[in-house]
């Protein structure tokens, strides 16, 4: 490792710039062909290397280690933001938060995480994290226009496009979208934008699987612990008008679940099944843990304070059985030796291992961080 | 037994064509070229096709999997003989879940077909290209096909939860599913726009949209082209998007009008088709934003369509307007590209100038929300240089789009048209990682061999350095 962090020297960071990365080796490129440069030494050196952004998501779906982490604090720009063609290109490593604030000026949305955190524009990407409002703006990958990517064996590659509609070759920025950075360091990306309504609502009502089928187009049908909430956004008249239909509105604002934050023994885990299986799905947790469950999408997020193997492969088996999946988002380090984050691996595993191959050939980046060992 | 021998052993002779004069229908769609055609197959079930890829692997011969044959940028036509896989038998229907919203649809179904099915459950198939009532699903997948109402409820791949597909080695997969975000890479999204390089689909569980609850029709005409594209892109800058915005210029407006009488002002230099949907509350609201930006930008007059017949018969004409070229000349050449459409006035000027200085008769009906372009050259191809001429504005109209920061196509494919045109947009490190994606589904380019990607994509093709540890 001592001749590749010589290699490596003018692109390493001081380890308390990347608060929470613990490895050998931490560098901080400031541009792609620099990151791809690092990732190049790193493919020549065998080194295995862990992109991050703010570390928020280092245990979504595994614990890989790493020889090298690479930060992305310094891709930090956002680079062309277009109003009124409503796109808007940004660096990996943009904070969730202040791109939100900046194109909050023009009343935009790039629909990323609520409640971001420290979260980078990159970390959400790589995780394919779709969040709440994906009931209305659908998932996350919907709004990947471009990517350019340093791949593992240190190439910059783009694919997409910045317009709004585009089929100009294979849809790369798709595949980027929850790629857990396999095809390579996430280094830029295009997104589509949406306007944000001007006029919300948080809505409670009593039964959320009605609320989601009686609702035009709400933004989420959120079951939070038992507490059922529609949110709305839109014209006043529209917000105003279903309001009025549908229950008691609690708020003018959008009350969003808090992230939840576990302490080291606890589990969150993300429970996918169809939307028809929803309720299904909250009635099979057992009593005392927490939850958000998203009607019309199928994802019930779930914190739970101890729970046993036994109980894990239970919930695991209800959601296979209904072609969704049970993820570990984070969980004791010993939970992911005994228990896999995935669960069953995709049909397409030896497709997905060829494609990985094909951008990332030492298999340095993340190694094993998709199911399958991947 | 030869190839045609194997696949009448294993389908039946009613369903393999072997005559010239019928393999010569298979070997063009609506776009202007031709490629030889080894043989046609029907298959009827996933099995069938499974099978008829292992067979076509033993004789080496490509596969050109086929819908319609209505694609406009050549992604049918087979380079080098080929077996032309047709799946319009595959057309069922099944499972519509009206909890869920999904239907289960084999790759043959007509696009429009499955709204219709679907219509007694207040939900329809959202993606709806000018070919709709002909088009079929698993054509719209291979080309990631758009429509006037994909400006807000976006392109095919958005309604694709769950692909059945062949691979390369004649192995049955199946990509994503109807729970959000399959473990693992999303190929779903990637086969779909693929044009039939990655493999064959033979089923998929697709997205229905409930209809909307009011939908209000906007007719507004403009003095210039420009105002009116002005107008698109200022009715998006103020917060709304539409479920349409279609705009067509004099010429088109006269011909649709001669062809279909859809109520269109033929004296307007512009006409814009816009159209929001919503919830009753909401519509109005936006109707009244759409009236006052049109207002705003020069409009000549502003009208709603008065009823379900107006509305109807507005769209009617917009759908009909390839159809309606025809009576112009004998030939036209459809294109199609993408600029950000705040360059939207600035391409159109430039789009009119290169029909001027051609001296060809240009004619443009196109998505303006999106930015997605179809200036349509009416022409006759027997006059003596004219197909030069129509070949060199193309290629101008494919530069100026470029160079406004646009992408070759929006929704009909780079097929064989668009092929050679990619490094205009893509440098050999995106073209090269754009074949190491094909490569992994299809090693030794079986499926549709020659579309999307130019001749040496691959690096070590064209002879440039390959650093070292690049994967070759």
């Amino acid at each position: 490792m001592s001749s590749l962090q010589s290699t490596l020297s003018q692109y390493l960071a001081d380890p308390s710039e990347v608060p929470g990365a613990a490895a050998e080796i931490i560098c901080a490129p400031a541009s792609l062909p620099d990151a791809a440069k690092v990732l190049e030494a790193c493919s020549a050196a065998g080194a295995s290397v862990v992109p991050w952004g703010s570390g928020s998501q280092q245990r979504v779906g595994g614990l890989v280690p790493a020889d090298v982490i690479l930060s992305t604090h310094r891709l930090n720009q956002i680079v062309d933001w277009q109003p009124d063609n409503m796109t808007v290109v940004v660096q990996g490593g943009v904070r969730a938060a202040d791109l939100a604030e900046r194109l909050a000026e023009r009343h935009q949305t790039a629909v990323l995480a609520e409640i971001p955190g420290e979260s980078t524009v990159g970390g959400l990407v790589a995780t394919g994290a779709s969040m709440y409002r994906r009931a209305r703006y659908g998932p996350i990958r919907n709004r990947m226009l471009e990517a350019t990517l340093a791949t593992g064996d240190g190439r910059v590659v783009r694919g997409g496009g910045r317009v709004v509609k585009n089929v100009t070759g294979y849809d790369i920025p798709r595949l980027v979208a929850g790629s857990m950075g396999s095809l390579g360091l996430i280094g830029e990306v295009c997104l589509k934008l949406w306007p944000m309504g001007a006029a919300h609502a948080t809505v409670r009502v009593d039964d959320p699987e009605r609320a989601w089928a009686t609702a035009y187009r709400p933004l989420a049908v959120l079951d939070i612990n038992g507490s059922s909430f529609v949110y709305l956004g839109g014209t006043p008249a529209e917000v105003a008008g279903q309001s009025a239909q549908l229950g008691d509105v609690v708020s003018d604002q959008m009350l969003w679940p808090e992230p939840w934050i576990g302490s080291g023994d606890e589990v969150r885990l993300s429970m996918r099944v169809r939307p028809s299986d929803v309720a299904d799905a909250v009635a099979s947790l057992p009593s005392g843990w927490e939850y958000v469950a998203a009607y019309g999408v199928g994802e019930v997020s779930i914190g739970c304070p101890k729970v046993s193997l036994d109980e894990l492969a239970d919930l695991r088996r209800f959601a296979e059985a209904r072609g969704g999946a049970l993820v570990v988002l984070d969980g004791p380090t010993a939970l992911y030796e005994s228990f896999d984050p995935w669960g069953s691996p995709p049909s397409s595993l030896d497709l997905q291992r060829r494609i990985v191959a094909r951008f990332d050939p030492d298999r340095i980046i993340n190694r094993g961080r998709l199911p399958g060992g991947l | 037994m030869g190839l045609a021998e194997e696949l009448v052993a294993l389908v039946g002779a009613d369903r393999v064509l072997v005559e010239p004069v019928d393999l010569y229908l298979y070997g063009t769609d609506a776009s202007i070229d031709r490629g030889p055609v080894k043989n046609v197959v029907f298959p009827e079930s996933t099995e069938e096709v499974a099978e008829i890829v292992k067979i076509a692997n033993r004789y080496q011969v490509p596969v050109v999997p086929r819908g319609a044959g209505t694609g406009l940028s050549g992604g049918a036509i087979p380079i080098g003989s080929s077996l032309v896989v047709s799946l319009t038998r595959m057309n069922g229907i099944e499972d519509v879940d009206p909890i869920n919203m999904t239907a289960r649809v084999g790759p043959g179904v007509i696009n429009l077909d499955l709204s219709k099915h679907t219509k007694a459950l207040g939900v329809h198939y959202a993606p709806d290209p000018s070919s709709q009532s002909i088009c079929t699903i698993g054509g719209n997948i291979a080309n990631n096909s758009g429509g006037p109402h994909c400006l807000a409820e976006g392109t095919t791949v958005e309604h694709i939860l769950e692909l059945e597909m062949v691979t390369a080695d004649g192995q049955v997969i199946v990509l994503g599913g109807q729970a959000p975000d399959p473990v693992g890479l999303d190929l779903r999204g990637v086969v779909v726009g693929s044009e039939g390089t990655m493999g064959i689909v033979t089923s998929a569980i697709v997205k229905l949209t409930p209809n909307p609850l009011a939908t209000r029709t906007v007719l507004a005409t403009f003095n210039t082209v420009e105002d009116a594209a002005s107008a698109v892109s200022a009715i998006i800058a103020r917060g709304i998007v539409p479920a349409a915005l279609e705009l067509m210029d004099k010429l088109m407006t006269v011909a649709v009008e001669r062809f279909v009488g859809a109520g269109f002002d033929t004296e307007a230099t512009a006409t814009l088709l816009a159209e929001v949907t919503g919830h009753d509350s909401a519509v109005d609201a936006e109707l009244e934003i759409v009236r006052e930006v049109c207002e705003l930008h020069d409009a000549k007059a502003v009208r709603v369509a008065v009823d379900e017949a107006e509305r109807a018969r507005l769209w009617l004409g917009r759908k009909s307007a390839f159809g309606a070229v025809a009576q112009m000349a004998p030939d036209y050449y459809l294109h199609d590209t993408v600029v950000p459409r705040t360059k939207l006035a600035e391409v159109m000027a430039k789009v009119y100038e290169i029909a001027d200085r051609y001296d060809i008769t240009m004619m443009n009906v196109f998505h303006a929300g999106d930015g997605n372009l179809h200036p349509l050259m009416a022409f006759d191809s027997t006059e003596p240089g004219m197909l030069d001429r129509v070949h060199a504005a193309a290629k101008e109209l494919v530069e100026v789009c470029v160079a406004a920061g646009g992408a070759l196509s929006g929704e009909h494919g780079v097929g064989i048209e668009k092929r050679d045109l990619m490094p205009l947009v893509f440098n050999e490190y995106d073209l090269d990682a754009q074949a190491r994606l094909r490569e992994a589904f299809d090693p030794d380019g079986l499926f549709n061999p020659g579309k999307t990607l130019p001749e040496g994509s691959r690096c070590f093709d064209f002879g440039r350095p390959v650093p070292e540890g690049v994967w070759v």
